[in-house]
Order: C-alpha cells, then sequence, then structure tokens
C-alpha cells in the first residue's frame, strides 16, 4: 500500500545556512600568466593569511567551480568565516609579487 | 570594543530558509499560490534525474513560454495613463519592472497583476515628487530611501479623482522619471489591443526567453524521502542538504572532486542517475507560465518513470523592489530571493523559499 501523502509542515531557518558562497572575478593586468585552479585557491589561501593569520588560512574554502580563460570562479566557505574571506579577498593587492590586482566579487547564494 | 569587532568578524548576514512539504492534490495547497505571489522571475530551471528525452507535452510548453517586452525609455507616467489602464492592467495580469536599475542606488519601479504600482526611490527624488509614501525597512537610522504604493485599480484612482491628477502631475511636470522597462502581459483569452501595438515601434522590442538543455552524466543524487523533510541518518538527505546540491548542479560543479582545490561532494546516502535532463529558461517569466510548467512536471509521473523526484527552481530578480507578494526587497550582498520545488513520484512536494537579509520571511 502506498504511504499516505504529505501532511503538511513548515520549517523556517534562520541564518542556519552551513556555508556561505561567492561568485569572484580575478583582474590581472595585461600579460601576467593566468593561475591554474589549485594556485588560485592558493591565492585565497595567502589571501587569509596575510589579513587573518594562520588562522585565518586554515579556514575551510572550497574553490567549486573555476574558469580559468575568465579567472572567475565560485567560492564556498563555512559561514562564521565569510566576512573574514571577503575582506581577504578585497584588500589582497599582490600575486606573484607584481602588484596587481582586484577581486570583485558577489554573494550567488546564500541557501 | 575589539571583542565587538571580533564578534563582528564571524558574524554572518542574516538569511532565511523556509522549508515546506505538502501534497500537490492537496485541497488546500499553497504550491501555487506562492509561486503566484512571486511576480518577478529571472530564471527557471528545472532538473529530471533519470530522463534522456524530454516528453512531447514537456517540450511544447517550453515552446509555449510567452513572449516579453523591453521598452526603452518610459515614461513612468505611461503606466499611470488610464487608457494603459484601462486596456492591460485591468483586463489581465500586467507585470512591469525597471530594467538595468540596483535597488540599491537607483530609483526603480515595479507594477504587479495586482495594479499597485510600486516606486522605490531616494530621498531626494521622493521629496521632489512630493507624493506619499513610507521610509524603506531597511535604509537604516537615517532614511535615505522611500517606498511609494500607488493602487492604479482603486476607485479613489478615476480619471477625475484629485489623487490622480496629484499622480500625474507629479510624475510629468514635477519629477519626470524614465526608465527601462521589462513588461509582460497575460490575460485569458479576451480579445483587445497588445503591448506591442499600445507602445511606439522604435520603443519596444518584444523577447522570446532563452532556453537551454543539457543531459548531464552519470550524476550522483541524494536519495531523499518525502515525508522527511530534515532526513534520516543512514537512510535519506534533508531539504537542506538537497538545497546545496542541487546549486551545484545549475552551476556545473563537479560533486566528484575531493582534494585540495575543493572537499564538496554530493551528500549520502546518493544513487547515481545515468542521465538527467536540466533545462534552464531566462527571460521575464510570468508566473502564469510557472504554474503552467509545475502542473506540467507533476504530471510527468503519470507514467511510471524511473526517477522518484525532480526539481524546479525560480531566481528572482535581484534588483527587484519586492520580493513575494508586496514585502520590500533590499539587496544588502546578494539579493538573493528564490524557491525551489521538489516534486516526488506520488506528488508529495518540498518547496524552499530562500531569501537574503534585506527580506521579510516569505510567506
Amino acid at each position: 500500500m502506498a504511504p499516505p501523502p504529505a501532511a503538511f509542515e513548515r520549517r523556517v531557518l534562520r541564518s542556519a545556512a552551513e556555508h556561505h558562497y561567492l561568485r569572484v572575478r580575478l583582474e590581472l593586468p595585461d600579460g601576467a600568466a593566468r593561475p591554474s585552479a589549485a594556485l588560485f585557491k592558493q591565492l585565497v589561501v595567502t589571501a587569509l593569511r596575510e589579513l587573518h593569520g594562520e588562522v585565518g588560512a586554515a579556514l575551510p574554502v572550497d574553490v567549486l567551480t573555476y574558469e580559468e580563460k575568465t579567472m572567475s570562479a565560485i567560492l564556498r566557505v563555512i559561514s562564521s568565516g565569510f566576512v573574514k574571506l571577503w575582506s581577504a579577498l578585497t584588500l589582497l593587492g599582490f600575486y606573484q609579487n607584481r602588484r596587481y590586482i582586484s577581486i570583485s566579487s558577489c554573494i550567488i547564494w546564500e541557501q | 570594543m575589539s571583542s565587538l569587532l571580533l564578534r563582528r568578524l564571524h558574524q554572518t548576514p542574516r538569511h532565511l530558509l523556509v522549508c515546506e512539504k505538502s501534497h500537490a492534490r492537496h485541497a488546500h495547497s499553497r504550491h501555487a499560490a506562492h509561486v503566484r505571489d512571486h511576480a518577478y522571475n529571472c530564471r527557471v530551471s528545472f532538473l529530471i534525474p533519470e530522463c534522456g528525452m524530454l516528453p512531447e507535452v514537456l517540450k511544447s510548453t517550453i515552446a509555449d513560454v510567452g513572449e516579453y517586452y523591453v521598452v526603452r525609455n518610459l515614461p513612468l507616467h505611461e503606466l499611470v495613463a488610464h487608457e494603459f489602464i484601462d486596456n492591460f492592467v485591468k483586463k489581465g495580469s500586467c507585470y512591469a519592472l525597471t530594467y538595468n536599475t540596483r535597488i540599491d542606488q537607483d530609483n526603480t519601479a515595479a507594477l504587479l497583476p495586482s495594479g499597485k504600482l510600486i516606486l522605490s526611490v531616494d530621498k531626494d527624488t521622493y521629496e521632489e515628487l512630493g507624493l506619499q509614501g513610507r521610509p524603506s525597512q531597511y535604509s537604516g537610522k537615517k532614511v535615505m530611501r522611500y517606498i511609494i504604493t500607488i493602487d492604479l485599480t482603486d476607485s479613489s484612482f478615476h480619471p477625475d479623482s484629485k489623487k490622480n491628477k496629484r499622480v500625474l502631475w507629479a510624475l510629468k511636470e514635477k519629477k519626470p522619471l524614465k526608465f527601462d522597462f521589462l513588461l509582460a502581459w497575460y490575460n485569458t483569452g479576451a480579445e483587445g489591443s497588445t503591448l506591442m501595438s499600445y507602445f511606439p515601434q522604435n520603443q519596444i522590442r518584444s523577447l522570446k526567453p532563452k532556453i537551454t538543455f543539457s543531459t548531464l552524466r552519470d550524476l550522483q543524487c541524494p536519495v531523499l524521502q518525502s515525508n522527511e523533510l530534515q532526513g534520516k541518518p543512514e537512510e535519506s538527505c534533508s531539504a537542506e542538504e538537497l538545497f546545496e546540491w542541487l546549486g551545484a548542479v545549475l552551476n556545473q560543479v563537479n560533486n566528484k572532486s575531493s582534494n585540495f582545490v575543493s572537499t564538496y561532494c554530493c551528500p549520502q546516502p546518493s544513487t547515481t542517475a545515468e542521465q538527467a535532463f536540466l533545462c534552464t529558461i531566462t527571460g521575464f517569466i510570468i508566473p502564469e507560465t510557472i504554474i503552467q510548467l509545475l502542473e506540467k512536471l507533476c504530471c510527468y509521473f503519470d507514467e511510471p518513470k524511473l526517477a522518484h523526484w525532480l526539481t524546479l527552481t525560480v531566481h528572482g530578480f535581484a534588483d527587484s523592489p519586492v520580493s513575494w507578494r508586496e514585502s520590500e526587497h533590499g539587496f544588502h550582498k546578494g539579493g538573493e530571493n528564490l524557491y525551489n520545488f521538489v516534486v516526488f513520484r506520488n506528488l508529495d512536494y518540498w518547496l524552499q523559499m530562500a531569501v537574503g537579509t534585506n527580506d521579510d520571511c516569505p510567506p
């Protein structure tokens, strides 16, 4: 026998998302070599270390997608580290000892 | 002071996720009402696991997705003109939303199918217009943004009324506002003029929504049980887990990776679908279309299918002045307002509605 149709249920989750997501794009001066996905991740960790020290560098950040051509990526970070990640990316100004760069970002969806 | 700053560093912007479950054929089910209440939608995607070819009925529904219009440089008072109200607003569902305007910086306007015209304007414009409004809920202590709501179908808004004259004067002479508009009109059969012929040819352009199909191979899908919204350890995944997974699928995240770059993987337990059909429609998509599509997706399970469930995801415009109904919407950090249906084989469904920081709780 088929189970009865689901009874109505509603749950409201307030600021309960485990992760936050950011869509970011790296801007380098013309002619600079485009980083690979692994290097891009390294860059994100470096940015976190520079601003927030080892604690920042240990923050779990995932590069969910990375397109080398446009140097755009979707990042996932644990919610409590969201402000740290955004600030670190905003203030990062060097890549391979060359002054560059800005990372523009917007959230794509915070669950 | 420093401890306060430190705490702020760990805080995340407020966000809400509402999860509901019910049955699509239940007499009191509110699924259609929730769709209808979310007026402005820019992207609709549906995902059907274990489906290689779309059934004809769904194909024709997608082909029938109505066109919408872009009107350039339209003076706002044209939407308040009586000819427009009588021909379109009162004779069907009329949707209008300013295009390329930013809700946290620019003046924006939206016309709801209920006949309410909503203006979200900065302080200077508000003062120049001299129309009655209220401070925006999200503009902080020092109010920099105001919301003006004008009910175009209200009986006190007839052509000779004082109110009507004042609104026209404010929008025509006092502070003329011009916008690019997205427009759509839905009416049930009644003959009449069309938007295309109402506006000057050099101003209006009709557009078809952009539709893309793709087949995903060997997709790992979470196991879901319709009566377990919160999931059961070892048995099924929760609504939140599904929501994240779906975001990953729609953004084409490789969900097998578990390495230095990304540790994301599909929630467990999961099964592997040999193929899954993903269709995405982008444009100015009105709720009537989405309700029709949802209905046809429910009918997908009329015949026995391998899939246990399918999903329909709808994204709202990030810069729309409202999310659900007339609830004020703001951008804050991302402007997200979206919802997602999971329809199960037995027509039980889950509905997830998500909003960001500057939003009321979804209905």
